[in-house]
């Protein structure tokens, strides 16, 4: 995919049709490492060791109205054509963590791309689950987390129009923070 | 023109079985950003790409691309045509770069 972030808001969709309700994401950038990693962890429901073992191939989809399921394997063939990897852990009953890792400097890495909007996009989305973004730039970290927010709001539901664009320029803003630090 | 028709007319080599279903191609497409592709191909379209890993077969089932046609003569792993046979892929391929081969394509096909 063309950014980083619209291969999350695909690998995000999969934690919430696992009916999770604590998704959290992280992207931590190493200079030094010279690595990229993207983790998704959820809560949900989790996969048997099948499933998990069946999980990449693009033949393989829980959807019913089409047999071919490209998230992973297109995350997969993304990291690994950067020279990174993608790994996945899952138990049932407990969640699943996907692990993606690209090469920083690589020449085919996709840019991060639009994480304000991805995240506003999967909080209107499903305002009834807790997300937490964390983006770490050699050490110096921002952290968006809705549970904080459902506190301050008081009641107030996250896909308000108001708190979503509120979401949006939060984020922006913090990502924006790193960059100058 | 039908994939066998192409086929003959390009001189391409084809990786699955023979005996595929022949079908009419009526459009191309070029790309190698499979996410990309998928929602762009057409049916019935010769896909071409430089791309061999195992997903250019789900994007070409998923698209209904009449046929795949890989460019350059990239190798194509065995377990790639594997799924392709058991998917009704067809693979062609030809040591041409993409942009020759949609000109051949275009002359051969008037597509």
């Amino acid at each position: 995919m063309k950014e980083l972030s619209l291969h999350i808001l695909d690998i995000v969709q999969n934690s919430v049709k696992a009916n999770a309700s604590l998704i959290q994401i992280s992207i931590e950038e190493d200079t030094t490492a010279d690595t990229l990693r993207i983790t998704v962890a959820d809560n949900g429901c989790g996969m048997d060791k099948d499933l998990l073992q069946r999980v990449r191939d693009p033949f393989t989809t829980t959807r019913t109205t089409r047999k071919v399921g490209m998230g992973i394997p297109l995350l997969e063939a993304a990291a690994t054509g950067c020279g990174g990897n993608l790994d996945i852990q899952s138990q049932l009953g407990v969640g699943t963590t996907l692990y993606a890792v690209f090469g920083l400097s690589h020449i085919d890495r996709a840019p991060v791309g639009d994480m304000p909007g991805t995240m506003s996009v999967l909080v209107s989305g499903s305002p009834q689950i807790d997300f937490v973004y964390t983006h770490t730039v050699d050490g110096a970290s921002f952290t968006f987390d809705t549970r904080e927010i459902r506190t301050a709001l008081d009641g107030v539901p996250l896909d308000t129009p108001e708190v979503v664009s509120w979401i949006q320029a939060y984020v922006y803003e913090g990502l924006d923070s790193l960059k100058t630090k | 023109m039908k994939i066998s028709e192409l086929a003959k007319a390009l001189h391409l080599e084809l990786l699955t079985e023979p005996g595929y279903d022949d079908r009419e191609i009526t459009g191309c497409y070029i790309g190698d950003l499979l996410s990309w592709v998928m929602g762009r191909a057409k049916p019935q379209d010769v896909w071409i790409t430089v791309m061999s890993n195992i997903n250019i077969v789900a994007v070409a089932s998923l698209a209904d691309a009449a046929c795949i046609l890989v460019s350059e003569d990239v190798p194509i792993e065995d377990a790639v045509l594997q799924k392709a046979n058991m998917q009704d892929v067809v693979i062609l391929r030809s040591p041409l770069p993409s942009y020759e081969l949609g000109l051949q394509v275009h002359e051969a096909a008037g597509i």
